[in-house]
């Protein structure tokens, strides 16, 4: 038998104003945008939610527009949708192609910017049945006493595994986030916490409301470890952003899957001329890997996650450095 | 697809029905979504029945408690062990499991009680107030801790947790390698991997109260083993029970054996005196397992200097989970089918069923021989290596010639591997590329064959091997009664062209009834690739039988002798069409001199067949063997060991394609699969936890992965199959992992002794090669 679906009441507010009130008036309830995550999680009785409020038919969360500021995403928008953006390819092309190497090409067609953004964080001792976790005494995480993969820690492991993070982080992505006090902005890279327990630092009943990408800075592009071209979350995943300039290039390179949240890496060296390439990129590489924590969260050993993103993103690096040579 | 070779083809005479392409009969019901499986079935008026499980991996039980739950409302029933003293198993003399735990518990994931109840959430309550108390005892998940001195042991009658021990030698191999020029050795390891078929287990069960009659629905590929089971274990007459087998999401061996939920439904049912829906969810269905165990292989060849193999040594360790199951079957297969396949001087073989704390492994796809042709492949590529040869040269140079009876006393017939050869040689354009491909890019060659059907059933009844039942009526339709199970690999369609050849009448006018048990004939079931060998025969002689009679109609209508008539949709007088009868008019006249007419065809393999003497000769004693051929084209990242598979070229000698557009999906499917167990594919286990149990988990390659695949289709016309037809379903399988890792060491230089090549497996080894001075460098 499968699990049964725990019984939940699901509430469709119209405007963003009644989705805070609806989220505000039940302390236990939750926001639902595609569902992907949050859906599957309490079929396996990893989230407990009487009631779920319905992010869907918010028009504040469908915007996809361009404004004096930049572009600004609705978090309601769905991955598809920003996979197939021609304006996204062009100028944010790490962004498109994170949300297109998202899971499978039905999921897209649901999951959103913002619950891409709030993914719970994911590992082997957490993402199981009931029956498996319970015969395992649970998990740090949730309802145990001890974290499986550092048993020892104080704090739960669980790698952060959005692919969409990373590829925004090195665009400087802004958020606006609404819940009962107010509206407030906050940069991406510090909406994170290094805690597989509560991975982002949303406040009780706030939502992701939209994100801003101002003009890009320079090229970018997005790869990802895993073992199948489908489906997968990540074993890993980089982003990397190249500032070609005439003397120098400038690299922005933010990770995930590596962490319990994702990591951002904006104080990197410049790369001067083409005789400094070889050496440069060699480090960059040696650099990300110092920069990564993988754990034992996955069944792929956490070594082989630190080695081969580390050198994915010194490729791409070396392929936006190339592309940028006049 | 690749037409068979006008050139080389053997006469196989252009035909009315089989020979074409053909959509499988059931292929509407399936892509338009109207197919009814199991889980499907109607459930309104049926029970939620659920499993509780252990969750240890090994423990004495020490009390179930079920008071709590059996005082929520809405829970009608419980069973427990205490339900059902009868083991099972498929091997009549290895049966040592029980549905429900009774005393001890072997693996996490063990039944050990169960519930009916009104519905999902309270069935999901009741097993939590469940009480259950067991003592824990160490356990052993490996075959290497099973077999230490002082280990825990899982059975009492099986010290050393040793299941079956096979020693076979056939031959004089110390004199084989002695009169070797070159001797290799090396070890390989081939990770358990799953079914993973589509469709998750399940099972309706209903119970008729006022006449002691039990009806199960179920996802089996063999429902009379299921009707055999289930009497033994209810202890019920068989005429009591009946068993149905709708429409099947995939077998692939994993549903060959009754299955633990099957059993615990039946028990539920007649307890709860009603009506039981059981469904599992996919990390159940991966629990109750029976794949391809975890196995060991210590593989040796000897090549005279010609380069024919004078001697083969093979030791073989597997990891076969808590129960016999088919274990024996497994240990036996991966020794009998060294042979077969190449002409060898003599070969030895031990082989070790081992007991361990985890689900117990079974039949999959490619039984027994899988894992241990990967090793014989890539041994034998490397000494081809070494020897200066090319890989083609040197499988073309051990080439059977038959007809032939191996050393162990396998009947070969029909043998197109070397056709096989040359198709994918020319077709992969071997001769040109390879060794000049660019850096990291390689090609790979492997063999591989697989028997049409076990000769000798494990059940023993001295029965014909199969039976076919055809019915023809008022209506002028044929319907062909058949117990074989569809499981999506297209016997029905078979059976269907097989009657539509014979009786040289349309398709259409044919309808197959298959897999009830009050209606259809018994078959012994969808496994070892024995329906169209062995049904296909049995339908054609039913057909024959039912053409002879319509002849001798048609004969008095017409006025002539019933060997000039040509029958068909319309019978007519060889040389006369003016007077040609249409098929009903014929029917009618048979009719009436018999009424509706009901004729029977069978099919035995003959003793020749059966295997040698020796113990467990039976084992891999077939009609005939499929053999294939494939040629893999692989890219390595070096910096991320991600293998990309380019392009696979598969041929494949089944003998005589039937339904060749049936035989290329085959051919596909099985290159596909073993492309999941080169690639991805494999268990894991935390302290005997399935880690893998969900399909995000257990790495089934998707859409992305999958290659462009060319097929050939290679007919060598074997004597005794259906007009000439042999298996086509399994033997491409165990080739591709071999064919893969050839390639990989083509593209990287790197040797690799595991399966299955995943990521990081990879790139550990080329770090490793990197780190030591390259060879080229150091020589």
């Amino acid at each position: 038998m499968t699990e049964a679906m725990p019984a939940f009441s699901l509430l469709h507010p119209e405007t963003l104003d009644d989705a805070l009130l609806a989220l505000s008036t039940t302390p236990e309830s939750r926001a639902l945008a595609g569902g992907t995550d949050l859906i599957v999680n309490m079929r396996r009785g990893l989230v407990e939610a009487p009631k779920l409020v319905s992010l869907a038919r918010v028009p504040e969360l469908k915007r996809f527009e361009t404004t004096e500021n930049g572009l600004v995403l609705g978090a309601g928008v769905m991955l598809a949708d920003i996979a197939d953006s021609t304006l996204v390819r062009e100028y944010y092309p790490a962004l498109a192609e994170a949300a297109e190497t998202v899971a499978g090409h039905t999921h897209r067609q649901v999951a959103t910017l913002g619950g891409n953004l709030c993914q719970d964080t994911r590992c082997l001792y957490y993402n199981q049945s009931h029956w498996w976790r319970k015969s395992n005494d649970f998990c740090l995480k949730y309802r145990g006493e001890i974290c499986h993969v550092a048993p020892r820690g104080k704090r739960c492991r669980a790698a952060y595994c959005g692919d969409l993070a990373p590829a925004l982080m090195v665009h400087d992505a802004e958020l606006t986030l609404a819940g009962p006090e107010g509206t407030r902005q906050l940069k991406l890279a510090e909406f994170f916490n290094e805690d597989g327990a509560q991975a982002n630092r949303l406040k009780p009943q706030e939502i992701i409301v939209s994100v801003l990408l101002r003009a890009p800075r320079g090229k970018s592009a997005y790869g990802k470890i895993r073992q199948r071209g489908a489906i997968d979350f990540p074993l890993a995943g980089v982003a990397v952003l190249a500032d070609c300039r005439k003397q120098q290039t400038t690299f922005t390179i933010a990770l995930t899957g590596t962490n319990s949240c994702p990591i951002l890496l904006n104080d990197l060296p410049p790369l001067g001329g083409p005789a400094e390439a070889d050496g440069y990129f060699d480090a960059l590489s040696k650099t990300v890997q110092k920069s990564v924590s993988p754990q034992r969260t996955t069944t792929i050993a956490a070594h082989y996650r630190r080695l081969s993103v580390a050198a994915l993103a010194a490729r791409l690096a070396r392929q936006l450095w190339e592309e940028g040579q006049p | 697809m690749n037409a068979p070779d006008a050139k080389t083809a053997p006469k196989a005479a252009r035909r009315h029905a089989a020979g074409h392409p053909t959509p499988l009969l059931d292929g509407v019901e399936k892509v338009t979504g109207k197919a009814i499986y199991t889980a499907d079935m109607n459930d309104a008026d049926a029970l939620v029945g659920r499993i509780l499980r252990s969750p240890v991996s090994h423990g004495r039980i020490l009390r179930i408690d079920t008071a709590a739950a059996e005082a929520l409302p809405g829970v009608i029933a419980i069973v427990t062990g205490a339900d059902c003293d009868k083991t099972y198993g498929v091997i009549p003399i290895a049966m040592n499991e029980y549905p429900m735990a009774r005393d001890t518990v072997r693996y996490r994931g063990e039944p050990v009680a169960a519930v009916a109840a009104i519905d999902a959430d309270t069935a999901a309550r009741a097993l939590e107030l469940i009480a259950l108390e067991i003592e824990e005892l160490p356990a052993v998940h490996t075959t290497r801790d099973a077999r230490q001195p002082g280990a825990p042991q899982l059975h009492d009658n099986k010290p050393g947790n040793i299941e079956r021990e096979v020693h076979h030698e056939f031959g004089d191999v110390s004199a084989g390698f002695q009169a070797a020029s070159l001797v290799r050795e090396a070890s390989f390891h081939c990770a358990e991997v799953n079914h993973a078929q589509m469709e998750p287990h399940a099972a309706l069960a209903e119970y008729d109260a006022e006449r002691d009659r039990l009806t199960l629905h179920s996802v089996t590929q063999v429902p009379f083993y299921v009707h055999l089971t289930l009497a033994r274990c209810l202890d019920m007459d068989t005429s009591r029970i009946r068993v149905v087998k709708p429409f099947v999401g995939g077998g692939f061996g994993a549903r060959t054996e009754t299955l633990n939920f099957e059993i615990i439904a039946a028990l539920l049912a007649r307890k709860a005196r009603g009506k039981v829906m059981m469904r599992l969810s996919r990390e159940e269905s991966i629990i109750t397992h029976r794949g391809r165990p975890a196995t060991d292989i210590d593989l040796k060849i000897g090549l005279d200097d010609t380069g024919r193999i004078t001697a083969v040594e093979c030791s073989v360790t597997q990891a076969g989970g808590a129960y016999a199951g088919y274990g024996l079957v497994t240990i036996l297969y991966a020794g009998a089918l060294l042979h077969g396949i190449y002409d060898i001087g003599a070969v030895r073989y031990d082989g070790w069923r081992v007991y361990t704390n985890t689900p117990p492994c079974g039949a999959m796809r490619g039984h027994g021989t899988v894992d241990v042709r990967h090793a014989f492949e890539c041994l034998l590529d490397r000494m081809a290596r070494e020897m200066g040869l090319d890989p083609f040269e040197l499988r073309q140079r051990n080439l059977l010639q038959a007809p032939t009876r191996t050393l162990n006393e396998l009947m070969v017939n029909s043998y197109g591997l070397g056709e096989c050869l040359a198709r994918v040689k020319k077709a992969s354009g071997w001769d040109a590329r390879k060794g000049k491909l660019p850096p990291g890019r390689g090609l790979g060659l492997a063999c591989s064959h697989y028997v049409s059907g076990a000769a000798k059933p494990v059940h023993w009844t001295g029965e014909p091997h199969a039976v076919v039942s055809m019915k023809l009526d008022f209506d002028g339709a044929v319907t062909v009664l058949t117990g074989a199970s569809d499981i999506g690999q297209g016997s029905t369609t078979i059976v269907a062209l097989a009657a539509a050849e014979v009786l040289n009448i349309d398709l259409a006018r044919i309808r197959v009834v298959t897999n009830d048990s009050v209606i259809t004939p018994k078959d012994n079931g969808s496994y070892s690739s024995r329906v169209t060998f062995m049904v296909g025969n049995a339908a054609i002689q039913a057909a024959e039988e039912l053409k002879r009679k319509l002849l001798s109609a048609a004969a008095e209508k017409l006025d002539a002798d019933p060997e000039d008539i040509e029958p068909g949709e319309y019978f007519h007088v060889r040389g006369a069409r003016q007077s040609a009868l249409p098929f009903r008019e014929v029917a009618l006249a048979a009719l009436a001199r018999e009424g509706t007419i009901t004729v029977k065809g069978s099919f035995t393999c003959p003793p020749e067949s059966q295997g040698g003497k020796h113990r467990g000769g039976a084992v891999g004693s077939t009609m005939g063997f499929s053999y294939a051929a494939q040629v893999v084209e692989v890219s390595v990242d070096p910096d991320t060991g991600q293998i990309t598979v380019e392009k696979v070229w598969a041929a494949l000698d089944c003998g005589y394609a039937i339904n060749p557009l049936a035989v290329e999906g085959q051919i596909e499917g099985s290159v596909w699969m073993g492309m999941g167990q080169a690639l991805s594919e494999e268990t894991r286990y935390q302290d005997g936890l399935p880690a893998h149990a969900g399909l995000l988990d257990y790495k089934v390659p998707t859409m992305v992965e999958s290659p462009d695949i060319e097929v050939h289709i290679v007919e060598s016309i074997d004597p005794l199959g259906p007009f000439g037809a042999k298996e086509a379903g399994e033997g491409a399988l165990s080739g591709f992992p071999p064919a893969l890792a050839n390639a990989v060491q083509d593209a990287t230089g790197l040797d690799m002794d595991v399966l299955p090549l995943s990521p990081d497996r990879v790139l550990d080894a080329l770090r490793k090669a990197r780190r030591k001075p390259a060879r080229k460098e150091a020589s």
